[in-house]
C-alpha cells in the first residue's frame, strides 16, 4: 500500500487533475469496507477461476476430470456458455452434401403428380456465389438443419427422442417453404406429401496429389412425409 | 530472507492496489465493446430482409418448435414471451438500437445489458441458424456486461469530462431509462417469465445501477462511492481476464484438435474447405489457391502453428503482436475466401483485446483527428500520452482520469 501512495505523491496522475484526498483502490477505504471489498475480491477471483476451469473442461477432449464431473460441468455450461471450437477439425469436411426435395401434388382435376427432385443446396450455393455477405439463411439454415436431422436419427431414419422429432419437423418446414405452394410439380393443386434425400459427393483429391478418391454420388433417401 | 518477504509483500500490495484501484485495459475493453456491437449491428442490418425467416414466429424454425426446445434446455429468450409478430419486430428493433448505443458508449452498462438480452434472445430463439461467429458474440455479450468498457471512446466518457469541467447538470435520461427497464423487469418477474438465476442477475444489476446513481448524486466524494468504484474495478478486471482466457481457449482448442487430424498432418486440410459448395463464394479465387500444393501445405501448417502457439506468446510482447497481426490478417482472408464475414469480424474483435495500448491510443488519435473532431466525440482522449505506449504501461495510462467524477478521478 505504501508504495502505491508514494507513486501518487510523485505525480503519477496527470497535472490537470487535482490531487484526491483518497488513495485509489482498497487502500483508500476504512477498515470495515476493506473487509467487505477483500471478501468481494476473493469471491470474484474464485468465480472467475471456477468459470474458466469449467469452460476448459467443456472444450477439452473427454478426460478423467470431465468424465467424473460431467453432470456438474454440463449444468454450469448449458445453455448459455455452450461452445465448440473444432473449426474444420480434427479434419475438415471432405464431401459436399446436397439436400434435395420433391413433392407429390394432388391436382385440381384429382390426379397425383410427383415432381422432379430439386437441389435445394445448389440453390443455396448459387445465392452464396459472388456474395461478400452471404446470409445465414443461405449458408446455415438448410446445412445445419440436415446436420441436426442426421445427428438425431439412426440409419433406419428412426428418430431419437424429442430432438429427432424436432429436426424432422424443422426440415419438413424448410422444404415446404422452399418448394413453394405448388410443390414445384408443374401442376395446379396442393402439396400432399414431400420427400427429401441427400446426395453426397466426395471432394476429388487435389490434382497435385497422388491420392485417388471415389467421387461417385451416394444418396440417402428419407421416407415420404405428409404435409 | 526478510528482504524477500518484504519484497513479496510489496508486490502483493501493488497488485492489490492495481486490481482494486483501476479498471485495467480501458482501451482494450473499449475496442472489444465497439468491435462486437458493430459486428452484431452489421449482422442485424444485413439480415434485415431475412429477419422473419431467421427468428420470426412463422419461420421454418417456428415459435412452436423453439418453445419445445427452450422448454427443455431453459435457454434465455424474451422472444419466447409471446408469439406475436409485433413483439418479434420490437425485440429485433431494440437489439439494433442497443448495438448502436453500446457502440457509441451511451449509458454503457445499461446498453451492455440490453445488448446481451438482444443477442441471447435472437440466437436462442433459432439456435440452428448460427455458426461459430454467433457463438463468440453470444459469449462476449455476456462477458461485456461485467466490464467498465465505456471509460474511453464513449459518449459516457465525453459526458463525464464535460460535467467535470462545468459542474453537474440535471441527468434526465438516466433515471427515465432506469425506470423503464424497472417496469420491464417487474413485468417479467410478476408474470414468472424469468428463471430464478436470470431474475436474480437482472435485479442485482438494476438495484446496483440505482444505488450508484444515488451515491454519485449525493456524496460523490464519499466512501460509499469509493467502495462502489473498487467493486466495479474488481468485476471489470475479472471480466477482462475471462475474455482474454476465452480467446486463448478458442485458439488452443481449434489448434490442438487440428493437430490430431490426418489432413492437417499431411498438409492438405485447407484444400477441402476451398472445394465445399457452402464455403466458396469466389470459386475462381479458391481454385487458384487450391491449385498449389505447396501453398496449401504452408497455410495449413501455419494455421495450426499459430493457433497452438498463440496463448504461449502472450509472455512475449513482440512475438504476441506479430502473431496477432497474422491472425487478424488470416481472419480477414477467411471473411472473403470462405464467405464468413461476420465470423471473421467477431474473431478480429476478440483478438483486439490483446492489442497494445500504444497502438490503440494512436488509432484513437487518428480516428478522432479525422472524424471525431467534427462530431466532438472526444475519441482521442489520452492523446499526447502515447509516448510511453505499451501493454506494460497500461496502468500508467490515464484510465479514467478526466472521465469519471469520483474519488479516484476527481
Amino acid at each position: 500500500m505504501d508504495s502505491n501512495e508514494r507513486e501518487r505523491a510523485e505525480g503519477a496522475l496527470p497535472a490537470d487533475v487535482p490531487p484526491s484526498p483518497r488513495a485509489p483502490g482498497i487502500a483508500g477505504l476504512s477498515t470495515p469496507y476493506r473487509v467487505v471489498t477483500a471478501l468481494a475480491l476473493g469471491a470474484v477471483a474464485v468465480a472467475a477461476c471456477w468459470h474458466l476451469a469449467l469452460v476448459f473442461l467443456h472444450v477439452a477432449p473427454s478426460n478423467t476430470l470431465s468424465k467424473r464431473h460431467a453432470g456438474m460441468i454440463d449444468g454450469w455450461i448449458y445453455p448459455e456458455f455452450e461452445q465448440n471450437w473444432k473449426l474444420f477439425a480434427p479434419n475438415p469436411l471432405q464431401q459436399n452434401i446436397a439436400v434435395e426435395a420433391r413433392a407429390q401434388v394432388r391436382t385440381d382435376d384429382d390426379r397425383l403428380v410427383t415432381g422432379a427432385w430439386r437441389d435445394l443446396s445448389a440453390e443455396d450455393g448459387a445465392a452464396i456465389r459472388h456474395s461478400l455477405l452471404p446470409s445465414h439463411t443461405e449458408q446455415n439454415e438448410l446445412r445445419r438443419a440436415w446436420d441436426f436431422y442426421t445427428g438425431s436419427h439412426d440409419e433406419d431414419e428412426k428418430p431419437s427422442g424429442e430432438r429427432g422429432a424436432l429436426s424432422q419437423e424443422y426440415l419438413r418446414r424448410i422444404a415446404v417453404a422452399r418448394l413453394g405452394a405448388d410443390g414445384g410439380a408443374g401442376a395446379d393443386g396442393r402439396v400432399v406429401r414431400i420427400q427429401l434425400r441427400s446426395a453426397t459427393r466426395a471432394v476429388p483429391a487435389p490434382a497435385w496429389s497422388t491420392e485417388r478418391t471415389d467421387t461417385q454420388t451416394y444418396y440417402r433417401e428419407l421416407p415420404w412425409w405428409t404435409v | 530472507m526478510v528482504d524477500g518477504v518484504t519484497r513479496l509483500r510489496a508486490a502483493a500490495g501493488r497488485g492489490l492496489a492495481k486490481v482494486t484501484g483501476q479498471a485495467l485495459g480501458p482501451y482494450q475493453s473499449a475496442v472489444v465493446r465497439i468491435g462486437f456491437s458493430a459486428t452484431w449491428l452489421f449482422f442485424l442490418l444485413r439480415e434485415f430482409p431475412h429477419r422473419r425467416e431467421l427468428y420470426g414466429p412463422d419461420g421454418p424454425w417456428s415459435w412452436d418448435l423453439a418453445h419445445r426446445l427452450t422448454d427443455s434446455n431453459e435457454a434465455f429468450s424474451v422472444l419466447m414471451w409471446s408469439d406475436s409478430t409485433l413483439w418479434f419486430e420490437l425485440v429485433y428493433a431494440v437489439s439494433v438500437l442497443a448495438s448502436v448505443l453500446l457502440m457509441l458508449g451511451w449509458r454503457t452498462r445499461t446498453s451492455a445489458v440490453v445488448f446481451m438480452v438482444g443477442v441471447l434472445s435472437l440466437q436462442n430463439r433459432s439456435v440452428f441458424m448460427g455458426d461459430g461467429g454467433d457463438n463468440v458474440i453470444h459469449l462476449m455479450a455476456i462477458y461485456l456486461v461485467l466490464t467498465r468498457c465505456g471509460r474511453v471512446w464513449s459518449l459516457d466518457a465525453r459526458r463525464a469530462a464535460l460535467r467535470a469541467g462545468s459542474g453537474a447538470g440535471r441527468d434526465v435520461a438516466g433515471p427515465v431509462l432506469w425506470g423503464v427497464l424497472g417496469v420491464v423487469l417487474a413485468y417479467g418477474a410478476v408474470s414468472g417469465r424469468f428463471t430464478a438465476g436470470w431474475l436474480a442477475a437482472f435485479a442485482a444489476v438494476w438495484v446496483v445501477l440505482g444505488l450508484w446513481w444515488t451515491v454519485e448524486r449525493h456524496e460523490p466524494e464519499g466512501e460509499g462511492r469509493a467502495v462502489l468504484d473498487v467493486l466495479a474495478n474488481l468485476l471489470h478486471n475479472a471480466g477482462m481476464l475471462v475474455i482474454m482466457a476465452e480467446v486463448c481457449l478458442i485458439y488452443a482448442t481449434a489448434g490442438w484438435y487440428k493437430i490430431q487430424g490426418s489432413r492437417w498432418q499431411d498438409g492438405t486440410a485447407l484444400y477441402y474447405p476451398l472445394r465445399l459448395d457452402y464455403f466458396t463464394p469466389w470459386p475462381a479465387l479458391s481454385g487458384v489457391l487450391a491449385g498449389s500444393g505447396v501453398l496449401v501445405m504452408l497455410l495449413s501448417y501455419g494455421t495450426v502453428a499459430v493457433q497452438v502457439a498463440f496463448p504461449f506468446t502472450l509472455f512475449n510482447r513482440r512475438i504476441k503482436n506479430v502473431l496477432l497481426a497474422a491472425m487478424m490478417l488470416e481472419h480477414a482472408g477467411i471473411a472473403v475466401l470462405l464467405g464468413l464475414p461476420f465470423f471473421s469480424m467477431a474473431m478480429i474483435a476478440a483478438d483486439a483485446v490483446f492489442l497494445p495500448t500504444g497502438f490503440l491510443v494512436w488509432l484513437g488519435a487518428g480516428a478522432s483527428g479525422r472524424v471525431g473532431r467534427g462530431l466532438g466525440l472526444g475519441l482521442g482522449r489520452g492523446r499526447g500520452r502515447r509516448g510511453g505506449a505499451g501493454v506494460a504501461d497500461a496502468e500508467v495510462v490515464p484510465v479514467a482520469v478526466p472521465v469519471q467524477a469520483g474519488p479516484g478521478g476527481g
